[in-house]
Formats: C-alpha cells, structure tokens, sequence
C-alpha cells in the first residue's frame, strides 16, 4: 500500500508537534522514522494509526483520504515500544483478538494463529498470560498478532527499546526478514540511527516537528543535506569545526586559527567566499598518519575512550578545535601524545553556519 | 516482629506503653461489639454479663432471640429490601461510574473538564443538606406513569419506592465513583488500548473487553464498599420511605428501637447481629480492598 | 498541489458553527459513556440545589399543600434571625463541630496514626482495621450500642461496670451528659478518616528523613514534633477542613441518639426535622428549605474551595487517543 503525507500538522494548543510534513511512502517500502525523542515521529505514527486527528493535511492510503476512517478499518498493524499485550488474555487469545473482531470463524482463527505462532516461534507458549513471557517473547507475540490480520501496513513505535542489547540484535533480524518476505509496505519509528539505518529502505529524519532529509541510508550517510542530519546520523557523530575556506595557490584551504586544512577542490570551491562556514568531519575518516607519510593536520591526545573495538580519541589541533576519530587499541595512544592525522577531504562537509543547510547538496 | 523506620528508636517499655494506650483508647469499640454478641445469646445483659430472668448472672443462655427470623414475616421482607437496595446500588454506581469515569479519562470532549471538576466538586459537597429539595424530586418522578411506582421488585423510581431509594443513594454515591473509576483507568497505558482500537475495537468494545478486565481488582473494592453502603443505609430510606418496618433492616431495626414499650435489648441486638454479619464477613476478608477505597476515595485524589 | 493547500486553509478557517458541529460530534462518542451519571447529577444534585433555594422562599408547607403556596421570598430566613431556637443551634452547631473535629476527627485521628505506626506493624493493622469498624457498622446498630453503653443500670454497660462499683449513684447517662455521647459516637466514626490519610501520609515520608532524624540524635516525640508533623501539614490542613464541612452537614447519628432532644438540636438536623420529619406531622418545607439553604451555600463555597485548592490541573492527563 502506498502512503502519502500532504502538508500534515498536528498541533496540541500553541504546541506544533508535526509541522507541515510531506512523505510519499512506495508500496512495499520499509521506511524509518528517526529522531530525537519529541520529534514528532511517535504523533505522524499514530496520526498514521487513526489514533490522533491531523490538525490539517492528509494522509492518503493508496491515494484515498483516510483521515477520518477510524483505526479499525485502516487495515494497519500495529508494534509498540511496551508491547501493548492484553494483560488479561493468553498468547493466543492476544493473537487471534483481531480475528474474532472481525469475526473470522474459530476454525480458520485456529489455523491462523498455529501458522504464525509457527512462524514468529512462540508456537510452545499459547497457554500462557503475558506476564508469564520475557521481552523478547512478548514481542515476538506482539508482532503475531500485528501479521494475523494480514494487514497492508505495518507501524513499529520503537520496538526494540526495551528489549537488551543482544535481542535486540536478533529481533532487528527477524523484522527485516519477515518484513522482505512479506512484503508489507512499514514504517518504523526510531531514534537509534543503527537500527533506522539497518532497517530502512529510505529514512525520514525529522527534527522538532519538521521534515529534515528523507533520503536511503547511504544517501544521508554520504551527502546530508542539512547540519542536524549531518550530525544525527553516523555514529560516533560527525566532527564540527568552524573554518573558513580560502583559495591560495590554485587550493582550497580550510582556515580557522588553529589549523589550515587543504581540501578537495570539488567541494573547496562551494563553500569559498562565504565567510565563516561549518566543516564536517566523520571520525572515520580521519586517520593516524603512518610513519613516513605525510600529515594534514598535528594534534595532541586529549581523552580516549576506550570502545572495545576501537578507542575512540578526543585530539586537540591548536587551542580548542577538538577532533574525534577511532584508533586501533594496540598502538596505545594516550593522553598528551602528539599524533598526526590525515584526512579523507573528498569526504568534508560544509554548511552555512546560519541557515544550517549544506553547501554542498541541496 | 517487623520494624518499620518509625518503629526504631522506641524502648520496649514505651512500646508496651504505647500498645496499652491505644488498647485503653480502643476498649469502647471492642466492648460495643462484644456486648452485641453476648447479648444476641442471652435472656438479657447486665453490662456484659449475661442473666436469666431472675438477674442471677452467667446464665440465662438462650437462642429465643433469634426466633425473629421464623416468627416476624417482616425480617425476611426487609432483608430482601436490603439486598435488593444493596445490590441495585452496587450494579447502578459500579456500571455508572465505569462509564463516566472510562469518558473522563480517556475520551477527548468538550466539557471533559468542566465535568472532572464537576465531579470533584460534588465529592465534597454535603449532598445530605439537599434531601429536602429531593424529596419533592422524588415526588414528581412518582408521577411519571408505570415507573414512578408500578415496577415490580423495586416498587418504582419515586417517592416511597426502593427504586427511588436507590436512584437517590445511587446519585450520592456516584461522585466518589466516577473520581475512583477514573483513577483506576488512568493507570492503564494508552499502548494498549491504542492497540485494541488498531485491532478493530471500537471504543466502546475497548472499555468493556480490553480495560474493564483490567481493572477488576477496583471494580471488587468499589463494589464491596457500596455494597455495604447500601446495606447499612438508613437516613435514605428512612426519609423517603413511609413504612419503617416494611422498608430496610436499618429502618426495622429503628422501628423496633423506638417502639413505645420499652426495648427488649437482646432481641434487637440480635436483629442487629444479623445485619452486621455480612460486613463483619466482608471486613475480615477483604479489609485490604476497603482500604484501598477509604485511601484513595477519602482523598479525593488530593 | 494547489488545490489542497486551498483546502487546507479551508480547513483551518472553519467557520464557527461548523466548528460546535464537530465539537457536538465528537462529543456524541462520549454522550454514551456520560449520559447515565449526567442524568443522574441534573436531577439529584443540579434541580435539587435549585429547587431548595427556590422552596426556601415559599411558605409551602402541609398547612399550604402542594397547591396554596404562595412566594414569601426572603421571609423564611428573616423567620431564621427572629427564631429563639436559632441562637442556641448556632452554638450547638459550632459547639459539636469544634469539639468532635479537636477530640476525635483530627486529634484522635493523629494520635492512632502516630502510635500505630510507632509500633509493631501487625499490631498497629489490627488497631487500625478496629477503628474503621465503627464506620462499617449500621448507624442503627452502632448508635443502638452506645445507648446500651448509656443505659441505667443494671444494664447499662458504664454504670454496671464502672459507676456501680464504685459505688456511685447510677442512672441513665444520655440525657445527662448527652453532648458526651453525640461526640462519642460521632467521633468514633469520624476518627477513621484522618487516621486512614494521616498514616498513609507518615507512612510514605522519605525514610532518609526520619533516619536522618534519629542519626541526629532526635527523640521519638522531638522527631514527631520536629520532623513528622511538618511534613504531614498538608493532610491535617485537608481533613480539618474536609470534616468541617462534613460534620457541620451530617445529623444521621445525632437523629437516631437523641433525635435533637436534650439540648442536642444541631442546624443540619434542624433543617431536616422542620421539614421532613417531626412528632406532629406538619412539615415546613419552605422553613427547612431556608435552613438547608445556608448550609447548601457554605457546601458549594468551601468545595469549590477545595478544588482550587488540591490542584485539580495537576490531577488531569489529557486523553492520548482522538478517534472515537
């Protein structure tokens, strides 16, 4: 099923939760929410449910104007963060609640529930209340009874948040699995990036109501186009320094009083000229110079966060720009260390320190 | 025995004291009740003590007083009321207040508020100062063709009817209802109701299939309290109802106070056992929900 | 594209009877779950408290019928400041209210907290579920233990157990000390109400605090006096004046202890026995109806107090669903 926001606004009293919001979801799409909590994902979610009324705009289900059809006759299924099992049901009268609703008969309502019990693994558990599951396997029933219904769309509201880091891993799996088996046009509500990133076909990030990228992963990852995407996505977040960018020499120098930077001409020369701009940096891309090789820029340790992995270092360059970077343990850098860093400039960014926007990509 | 973080800092002899006071300070109930049951089983009492009819005291055990149940047709009338009155007002506040308190919290309508004041409002306010301004209510429901008083069981809903009794204790009962069913709905996390209206539930299937079962434990206390409420009651019906010793038993058992002979203690004190066992069975079973209605409902929500 | 951003500022603009259209349909999911309780509030709280002011300034009553009344308006409460009796109710009235809330509603109601919660938790259970007994009992029969409690001897539980072996002169003690009673057996009901609020409220004062109070080197009355009832100011402002009213309005127990005879007549029974119940049958409905009308004014003034007062705003979430 497709689904398409137009201008949709939601506003509680003088508060503006979802600010004229414009998405075309294809059908089949599995497409990821991602924010800061109060961002407004969770309201465009249950706007999307029925549950909320927009204040104004729309919402279409394959071009039809839904906004006054009540919940039950969306054809959605729903995930929440807290599960949302009927506490008073077993497992199987949890799955087979929409079924009775809509009045399926028992023996096909038996043969549902037995295949997808079958299919999320919770086929041993039917007899049992909710409060007698661990997290995982409450999902795992909270995802049934979202699929028996076999519905056009599915919505998640953080459904992993509660659940332990390695579960967490799993049940990420499965959803995506089932999810390209099915082929159930999703929207999934986050504000873990990893799991948006991991998921989704294409990620909205929204910001305070509003619609900042909607974008596939790598296209947010590699070309963001505003300084919140820009700093929201990629983990350890992306480095930001004021510079400003000058021509010499037929280079593109990157300048604030702590460093001169040379960077790729291609993006150099969009944000030259413009004064003081924001240049971003992903950690990953800057690197320990080797022996031999030479450095763009001189920095002195300043913190290491040891990640396992990886030590993430917090180096200085000059008096307070601050860069982070990830290090291999085993060279064992620490604090006061002198290092010399080079840095992948084809991969900068930069951004108008007021509009916020990228120079770059628009 | 289990100390609490008030209960240190005590010397056992000011423990002990302190236990004894509160005995002391206790005695007036304890004898009260005590009186009640040796007198149900006694020709008559002298204090506490039980004689015969010569005043020779510890004798005179008997279980005559008892002979009200098989002897007066009215005990089994009035008990039949009680329990018509205490059950009606059980259903009516319970199902009511479910309701309402089930809009309040949860449903988004204009004059929500109002109404949540409104309620709380009225949980303060002595509804007994408006029994007079009532009892022409109920006079004019009375007129009302069919049920003003021609319902069977109940009479009808006006004045000198159950039925009308009970609208009147149902209605000053109904502020603390609906402030307590409110309570205990707003416990409830929206998830799951979200999730019923997303599985095809309409709100009004919600309330009854997915949060009423929910709730059950405070449907139990607030049934059990208005129960007895509803047994005990006496100014109600004693007010609008114009036979006492066909009404209730709190009504019979003042009929049989205030007879012009003089009272026969013992007899009456039996009567009065006899209503007292069911709340004294309700109090030892189920103390913790009564409580848990005095805590919260008392409060007001303050 | 145009065309729905024109649709949107159509909507936005709604004009206002389009606007009370859909506030009275949304409504209409809600009238369902409303409807029985509003009915019920419109005729027995609203239409009373109209309905007695009106009455109250009638001379109806059984010598005028249901028919021959005639409008006196302000007569019957000038008939209230002329009354002989109205003096002497007032101070009863002020009198009973003072002492039952100071002995029992309030101050026996801390003392039982207090101690209760100062001593082994099962004991002070036990203590504490005895206490609420009283207000589960049947007014007719608790009321009918006291006049037992009262009676002359031999029967009379303190003059059998007490008075005579001590060998002093024994008579029925209700008409002669018959506020004692009134205030006892009131007291006895009323006490539970705070006992039950002012031991929620000691029990759920942070621990550290009243640990804090011994490692600093309190005694248990300074750590009361110093500690705990600072902190339960709140509770014991709440009931003092949630009895008041409660007290000043109710006469259940006055009415079937003494009927208001011995000097016991109270304002709220005064009312209710002008007009609804005396020996000769002849009810002065406007009468009574002025009489209840000052305290239906002081209900609605101090509730509408209270409400300002425990923070209603604070005690309302806003419904998370909008459909219906």
């Amino acid at each position: 099923m497709e689904v398409h926001l137009e201008h949709l606004t939601k506003r509680w009293g003088k508060v503006v939760a979802v600010d004229d919001l414009n998405l075309e979801i294809r059908s089949g799409e599995f497409v990821a929410l991602l924010g800061p909590s109060g961002c407004g994902k969770t309201t465009t979610l249950l706007m999307i449910a029925g549950i909320y009324k927009p204040t104004s705009g729309y919402i279409r289900f394959d071009g039809r104007v839904v906004n006054k059809v009540p919940p039950k006759d969306r054809n959605v299924g729903m995930v929440f963060q807290s599960y949302a099992l009927y506490p008073h049901m077993t497992v199987y009268e949890n799955l087979t609640f929409p079924l009775k609703l809509k009045k399926v008969p028992e023996e096909e309502q038996r043969r549902k529930a037995r295949r997808i019990a079958e299919m999320m693994g919770i086929g041993h558990l039917l007899d049992r209340y909710p409060a007698q599951l661990s997290g995982g396997q409450q999902q795992r029933v909270a995802l049934g009874r979202a699929l028996i219904k076999e519905p056009a769309l599915l919505l998640f509201d953080e459904p992993l948040s509660n659940l332990d880091a390695r579960l967490r891993l799993t049940m990420r799996a499965e959803i995506k699995r089932l999810q390209m088996e099915l082929g159930i046009t999703s929207i999934y509500v986050t504000h873990d990036q990893v799991e948006a990133m991991t998921l989704a076909d294409r990620i909205a990030v929204m910001r305070e109501g509003r619609l900042q990228a909607f974008a596939t992963p790598e296209e947010l990852y590699e070309r963001p186009r505003t300084l919140f995407v820009a700093g929201f996505i990629g983990n350890p977040p992306m480095n930001f320094t004021q510079v400003e960018v000058i021509q010499q020499d037929g280079q593109y120098l990157a300048v604030n009083p702590d460093m001169r930077l040379a960077v790729d001409p291609d993006r150099g020369s969009r944000a030259a000229g413009r004064g003081r701009v924001i240049m971003g940096i992903r950690p990953e891309h800057i690197t320990l110079a080797r022996d031999g090789e030479p450095a763009h820029l001189e920095a002195e340790v300043y913190l290491v966060e040891p990640l396992g992995r990886d030590d993430l270092i917090n180096a200085r360059v000059g008096k307070e720009t601050h860069l982070h970077f990830l290090a291999d343990p085993a060279l064992k850098l620490r604090i006061g260390d002198r290092v010399r860093l080079r840095v992948d400039t084809s991969r900068v960014q930069f951004f108008d320190p007021e509009t916020e926007q990228s120079l770059l990509w628009s | 025995m289990d100390e609490g973080a008030l209960r240190t800092g005590l010397r056992p002899r000011q423990m002990y004291f302190l236990m004894f006071l509160m005995t002391l300070l206790t005695l007036p109930i304890v004898v009260g009740y005590l009186w009640i049951f040796i007198s149900t089983f006694s020709r008559r009492t002298h204090g506490l003590i039980p004689v015969d009819i010569e005043g020779r005291p510890f004798r005179g055990l008997t279980l005559e007083n008892w002979s009200f149940l098989w002897q007066d047709p009215n005990i089994w009338k009035v008990t039949l009321n009680s329990l018509i009155l205490a059950l009606g007002l059980t259903v009516g506040v319970v199902l009511i207040s479910a309701m309402a308190g089930y809009a309040l919290s949860r449903i988004r309508f204009p004059g929500r508020k109002g109404f949540l004041a409104l309620t709380l409002i009225l949980h303060a306010f002595p509804s007994v100062t408006l029994l007079i301004s009532i009892y022409f209510v109920l006079r004019w429901l009375a007129r009302i063709p069919v049920v003003g008083r021609g319902l069977p069981l109940i009479g009808g809903i006006g004045y000198n009817t159950l039925g009308g009794v009970i609208l009147v204790m149902v209605s000053l009962q109904l502020p603390l209802g609906i402030w307590l069913m409110k309570g205990f709905f707003d416990q409830i996390p929206w998830d799951v109701e979200r999730a019923a209206l997303i599985d095809g539930a309409s709100r009004f299937l919600v309330w009854r299939k997915i949060l009423l079962p929910q709730i059950k434990p405070g449907i139990a206390a607030l049934s059990i309290f208005t129960f007895i409420a509803g047994w005990n009651e006496f100014l109600i019906p004693y007010t609008y109802m114009t036979q006492q010793e066909k009404s209730t038993i709190a009504t019979y058992i003042n009929s049989l106070l205030s007879e012009t002979a003089p009272v026969n203690y013992s007899q009456v004190a039996a009567v009065g056992l006899f209503q007292l066992l069911p709340v004294l069975l309700f109090f030892v079973f189920t103390q913790e929900y009564l409580l848990s209605i005095f805590s919260g409902g008392m409060k007001g929500g303050a | 594209m145009a065309v729905i951003e024109a649709e949107r500022v159509a909507v936005e603009a709604r004009p206002w009877w389009r606007r009370a259209w859909e506030n009275l349909r949304s409504a209409s999911g809600a009238l369902l779950f409303m409807s029985p309780a509003t009915l019920l509030v419109v005729v027995f709280f609203f239409i009373p408290v109209v309905l007695i002011i009106g009455i109250s300034m009638t001379n109806m009553s059984t010598a005028t019928g249901f028919q021959n009344w005639k409008w006196v308006y302000l007569e019957n409460y000038r008939r209230i400041l002329k009354h002989p009796n109205t003096l002497q109710v007032l101070r009863n009235t002020l009198m009973y209210v003072a002492l039952t809330l100071a002995f029992f509603n309030v101050g026996m109601a801390l003392v039982i907290a207090l101690i209760t919660t100062h001593i082994p938790r099962r004991a002070g259970l036990l203590y504490r579920a005895l206490w609420l007994l009283p207000r589960l009992t049947p007014s007719v029969v608790y009321v009918m233990m006291w006049k037992y409690m009262a009676a002359d001897a031999p029967y009379g539980i303190i003059n059998r157990h007490i008075l005579q072996p001590l060998g002093l002169a024994t008579t029925n003690l209700l008409p002669i000390y018959p506020w004692v009673f009134v205030i006892l057996v009131n007291g006895f009901i009323g006490a539970s109400f705070g006992m039950v609020i002012f031991t929620s409220a000691i029990e759920s004062i942070p621990r550290e605090y009243l640990m804090a109070a011994l490692v600093d080197g309190c005694t248990p009355w300074q750590r009361i006096r110093h500690v705990i009832l600072p902190l339960i100011r709140w509770p014991l402002l709440f009931v003092t004046t949630y009895q008041t009213l409660s007290l000043l309005t109710s006469f259940e127990q006055i009415l079937l202890l003494t009927e208001g005879q011995f000097g016991t007549m109270v304002w709220s029974l005064w009312a209710y026995e002008r007009a609804l119940s005396n020996y000769w049958g002849n009810f002065q409905w406007g009468f009574g109806a002025a009489l209840a009308t000052v305290l239906v004014l002081i209900g609605i003034v101090m509730a509408v107090v209270y409400m300002r007062y425990f923070q209603f705003e604070a005690l309302i979430q806003e419904p998370k669903i909008e459909t219906l």
